[in-house]
């Protein structure tokens, strides 16, 4: 294996050494660096003209620059890369620092919930091979998947962003617009739920009811300008998943772990208390240690209070804390809503990672960038659904032809066991594949939306860079990505190996 | 079987956590609407008297935001004069922390901004300038604004000062070391200089006199400034390294990171407040200023792709917006109704088709076969269809150095253009095509592609002239203009392109005059080159107007090419923004923006 990796490491860099190359020589012949100086009847055309090719060092031949260029990548291994500045005299590892973190933010959330999303939706069409979700379900995924970004994003900022602010400045439904929500909830409801035509029509009631009943109700609160969840929600939906997850995993009459489950939730309404002022104003590193705490604490009760159960015990448990610790922030985020509205009257924004000189609290803050991340992290992750759901789709329709589940169902297993134990966990071998690719890809930014939405990460980097005719952006950005590729190419072999004892060698 | 009674839980768990928590509804009762907005005059706090900046008499800064993009470029230097810092959406910014001697009207006029200070001629022979810097003027952070400003300023421009053959200073404009021997003369610590001009220079009320701050590039350099002073006019070179390095690149930091606040005082109407990188740089009123207070205490400067902000102008993100000239935005814009002032116009740009007079080409020995061309080419349907649609007060273009909406147009056009080629006329040139002999002569127009509007009046240029007898060929590519291109090598009989404006009174000659530097169609003509002498060596304006006359006189009889029309600007504002003012200046809306302030 070591030797393997070694191998693909030492090519790797190869073609990473030969990719720099070609790329230096397509960019600086891609155009014309002097191009709009050439248009120009400025009176000092002629200084500006040579004070540029000096600062680019147009003069020399290209194996000189690009030499120049490569002596300054080769201090990183003396760690203090010189990458070179752009034509601006901006130093180029500064903007690459910015791109590069501002794409992360961008894409990372994306790609997490389009891999997750995706995922569950190949596994649900896959179960329910040719039923009318499973067409439904395809179609919108590849119409989302040809979606032209540009497009697509304008008509999100059209209703997403100035339509939901215009709404917001008043928020009502008309009588006909709850009837139309509840008509598709309970139409979709039916859809995903499934069974016989019965139930379906009982379920499309139940949901239809339950949205014509929520909606008028949450407008007479003013929920959508004043959200409130209070203790009372944290409790009881806590509560709920504490019961639930019992009655799922070993049945309500299972002491040895209902009690854990029990004391986290009052543990949990203890710290919603405890921590009311920690948390109105807290910071990044309050929250992560209030996320760790939240998982070790029912683990250690689990644990302890479950005794030949702890497993269980243990997995409800962190369930449990994990739904209270996020409907505990949820609620403190409700209560900063009316106060960022206060700040930022129109919440949704069209272009910006942030509103200039926004000042808040944490929790405001926090919704200003969640807002502004919005629009273009559901873009991103519509898209890239229709891979991922279609490739586990018939990942796991072939694994379910193989006669290993065949076996699993003879023996008894229950559908659910045989389908997440056996069927799933294979399936995402190949999954595990697309997903490095897929993240590798993304490092390198998304072009149309960083710059239909006003980011300033890798893709405008690059895109940039090749506009004006400079080769040190556009290096920078393909350092990056390329080092990634080949990166995240090798971790996908080494995943595969490790997901699949079949091929360790 | 248990996913039932589980969801059913979760339902009814779901129910009760609503009714619990929500006791009463959140908030205030209804929130009224806010009472609707008064309905705002006009557009103008203070309507402007001419093209130039209107008086907004005694007032006080509002605390208020307003926000404007150009596009999506980062901001780059606090010193805009260095050619890698020079450009449109730099100078967007730091035109509004240094004052000028001067300012163009919304008509490329030249206007002296006497918050600065006064300029007067006060010999023509050799000709000389006395400059008065405001006796009030003083830098932010409280240091006079001085002639030592002056001389830093005259410095910077000046090549004379070299480290061998490179210039120290590292500057877009490098020819005062000539034009201006000796520099600004005066006490250094005074406010009083006067400028000596080697020739005559009527674009003298132009020149950049007063710029970055030399007591902050002095105490850099580890020198007094009247050392600094000494050093830049006696020529001393070698003293200057550390001041000239400190302001080539000391102002350059990364993204998102201002230079210390000691180090960027400003003497305009705005100062940097904070910069997020690649998104926006917010200016803050500058509180000691000494002339007009901005009208609104902060300008935020957003960094928006252009073909994002008519939404982002919808959306109230940004307040003023420059998007890109098109017929589709217009109609995006027109849609926002009233909450928005669309500013149409002509702009400073303008276009134009150049014959190729270089030897062996088609047009380039034959006057009849230029006005045969002119006769065909349907300038009046170029307009209509492509311009008009964005300008409706759009016209065809007959001069070249004077645009149809400066005060000078109808009086020039009337002496040099008596209306010859206002109509297509085939049959006239169908004439002379038969009378040359000339048979279906290729005319290959050169522009620099992909152009969609030049392919399009290239085609109508093509549907016309081909009937004349002509053989229109579309020759755009995208290396038109580029070293080894089409233009040249010669490989072409028209060139269609446009000249921007740049406000100066000489710049023509460069265009126009035997052997200059952007008279690409190698144009030669010695009435022209004499009357341009004639009009660089003086100052006295009356001269200027009637060189001018001659020279579109004798470009139009002699055909030098034929000017089309000046290119439509757009821009748009929220309608409660008022005193935005559309000017056809390169400098976009931007350039009254310390005026612009939110209708109560």
């Amino acid at each position: 294996m070591l030797r393997f990796i070694l191998r693909r490491l030492g090519a790797s860099i190869g073609i990473l050494f030969a990719a720099s190359l070609l790329l230096y020589v397509l960019v600086i012949n891609s155009g014309d660096p002097l191009a709009e100086l050439r248009e120009s009847n400025a009176e000092n055309r002629e200084n500006l003209m040579q004070r540029r090719i000096e600062f680019m060092n147009l003069d020399m031949p290209w194996y000189q620059r690009y030499w120049t260029w490569l002596v300054g990548v080769g201090k990183c291994f003396a760690l203090q890369c010189d990458l070179g500045t752009s034509r601006q005299g901006v130093e180029v590892s500064a903007l690459l620092g910015l791109a590069a973190s501002s794409t992360l933010r961008l894409v990372l959330l994306a790609t997490v919930l389009a891999a997750i999303l995706g995922i569950a939706i190949g596994v649900l069409t896959a179960v329910r091979q040719y039923s009318g979700l499973d067409y439904g379900v395809t179609f919108l995924t590849f119409m989302f998947f040809s979606l032209p970004v540009f497009w697509a994003a304008v008509l999100l900022k059209e209703y997403l962003a100035i339509g939901y602010n215009d709404w917001m400045e008043d928020p009502a439904f008309s009588v006909p617009q709850i009837a139309a929500i509840a008509v598709l909830v309970g139409f979709l409801m039916q859809v995903f739920l499934g069974g016989t035509p019965r139930r379906r029509i009982a379920t499309f009631a139940v949901a239809a009811a339950f949205v014509a009943i929520v909606i008028p109700y949450l407008t007479w609160l003013n929920f959508f300008r004043f959200p409130q969840l209070g203790f009372g929600g944290v409790l009881v939906l806590g509560l709920g998943v504490a019961l639930s997850g019992t009655a799922m995993s070993v049945g309500l009459r299972n002491t040895k772990v209902l009690y854990p489950a029990l004391a986290t939730v009052a543990l949990g309404a203890i710290v919603y208390f405890a921590s009311f002022g920690l948390l109105e104003n807290p910071n990044w590193f309050v929250l992560a240690i209030g996320a760790v705490l939240a998982v070790v604490i029912p683990a250690l009760l689990g644990k302890y209070l479950g005794g030949h159960l702890a497993v269980p015990a243990m997995g409800v448990g962190i369930a449990t804390g994990i739904v209270m610790a996020g409907l505990t922030t949820l609620d403190h985020i409700f209560r900063a809503w009316p106060g960022f509205l206060a700040l930022k009257p129109r919440p949704i924004a069209t272009i910006g990672s942030q509103t200039p000189n926004f000042v808040g609290t944490f929790w405001e803050d926090f919704l200003d960038k969640g807002t502004q991340l919005l629009l273009p992290t559901i873009l991103l992750a519509i898209i890239s659904l229709a891979s991922y759901s279609r490739y586990t789709r018939s990942s796991m329709l072939e694994v379910g032809q193989q006669d290993y589940i065949r076996t699993a169902r003879s023996k008894g297993l229950s559908e659910r066991t045989v389908i997440f134990r056996h069927a799933f966990r294979n399936a995402m071998i190949p999954i595990a594949t697309i997903a490095a690719f897929d993240f590798a890809g993304l490092i390198g930014g998304a072009v149309i939306t960083e710059s239909v939405f006003g980011w300033k990460g890798m893709g405008e980097l690059f895109r940039t860079g090749l506009m004006q005719v400079d080769p040190a952006p556009v290096m920078a950005f393909f350092l990056v990505t390329g080092t990634a590729a080949v990166l995240f190419n090798m971790l996908a072999d080494i995943f595969y190996a490790i997901l699949d004892p079949r091929i360790r060698v | 079987m248990r996913f039932q009674r589980i969801s059913k839980a979760v339902a009814v768990g779901a129910a009760l956590a609503l009714a619990l928590s929500a006791c009463a509804p959140g908030g205030q009762n209804a929130t009224p609407s806010e009472s609707s907005p008064a309905a705002s005059s006009g557009k103008f706090s203070v309507e402007p008297a001419n093209t130039g900046l209107a008086d907004l008499g005694d007032i006080t800064t509002k605390d208020d935001s307003v926000s404007y993009s150009v596009g999506a470029e980062d901001f780059i230097s606090y010193n805009g004069l260095t050619p890698e810092s020079y450009s449109t959406y730099n100078s967007a910014i730091t035109d509004r922390l240094f004052a000028s001697f001067y300012y163009f009207g919304t008509d490329g006029k030249v206007y002296p901004n006497e918050d600065l200070g006064k300029y007067e001629v006060v010999s023509e022979d050799p000709m000389t300038i006395k400059y008065t810097i405001n006796p009030e003027a003083k830098w932010s952070d409280g240091t006079d604004i001085t002639v030592a400003d002056a001389v830093l300023a005259w410095g910077v421009q000046n090549t004379n000062l070299a480290d061998g053959k490179k210039p120290l200073f590292n500057s877009v404009s490098q020819d005062l070391g000539q034009t201006i021997p000796k520099g600004p003369e005066g006490d250094a610590a005074g406010k009083e200089f006067t400028v000596t001009y080697a020739n005559p220079d009527p674009d003298y009320a132009i020149q950049t006199m007063i710029y970055s701050p030399a007591h902050v590039v002095a105490k850099q350099a580890g020198m007094s400034t009247e050392e600094m002073v000494d050093a830049i006019r006696s020529g001393d070179s070698a003293a200057l390294k550390k001041a000239a390095s400190f302001w080539n690149t000391g102002w350059n930091t990364s993204p998102g990171k201002l230079p210390a606040a000691d180090l960027i005082p400003v003497s305009g109407p705005y100062k940097l407040g904070s910069w997020e990188a690649g998104q926006s740089v917010t200016l803050v009123a500058n509180e000691n200023y000494y002339g007009t207070p901005a009208a609104t205490k902060e300008l935020v400067i957003r960094f928006a792709a252009p073909d994002t902000m008519v939404q982002a102008l919808q959306n109230s993100d940004i307040d003023v917006i420059e998007p890109q000239a098109t017929v589709d935005t217009l109609a995006q814009l027109t849609a926002l109704g009233d909450s928005v002032q669309i500013h149409q116009g002509d702009t400073l740009t303008w276009e134009h088709l150049d014959f190729n007079f270089a030897k062996g080409a088609l047009f380039s020995d034959n006057l009849e076969l230029r006005k045969a061309f002119a006769m065909c080419v349907p300038r009046q349907q170029i307009v209509d269809n492509l311009i008009k649609p964005l300008n409706p007060e759009a016209e065809v273009m007959n001069a070249r150095e004077v645009f149809p909406f400066q005060d000078s147009y109808d009086d020039v056009v009337a002496a040099a253009y008596a209306g010859q080629y206002d109509n297509v006329d085939i049959e006239g040139a169908k004439k002379i095509l038969e009378t040359e002999g000339v048979d279906k002569p290729k005319v290959r127009i050169g522009y620099s592609a992909p152009n969609p509007r030049r392919a399009e009046e290239v085609a109508m240029i093509k549907s016309s002239c081909d009937q004349a007898g002509f053989e229109v060929v579309d020759a755009g590519n995208a290396d038109f203009f580029a070293p080894g291109g089409t233009m040249e090598r010669g490989d072409y009989e028209v060139a269609l392109f446009a000249w921007a404006g740049s406000g100066q009174i000489t710049s023509g000659e460069n265009i126009y005059g035997t052997d200059k530097p952007q008279n690409y169609g190698q144009y030669s003509n010695t009435e022209v080159d004499a009357a341009w002498e004639r009009l660089t060596t003086t100052l006295d304006t009356n001269v200027h107007a009637e060189e001018t006359k001659k020279i579109e006189k004798l470009l139009w009889d002699d055909l030098f090419g034929i000017p089309v029309f000046a290119h439509p600007g757009l821009g748009a504002s929220a309608a409660d923004v008022l005193n935005v003012r559309k000017t056809a200046t390169q400098n976009g809306l931007v350039w009254n923006a310390e005026q612009w302030v939110r209708a109560e």
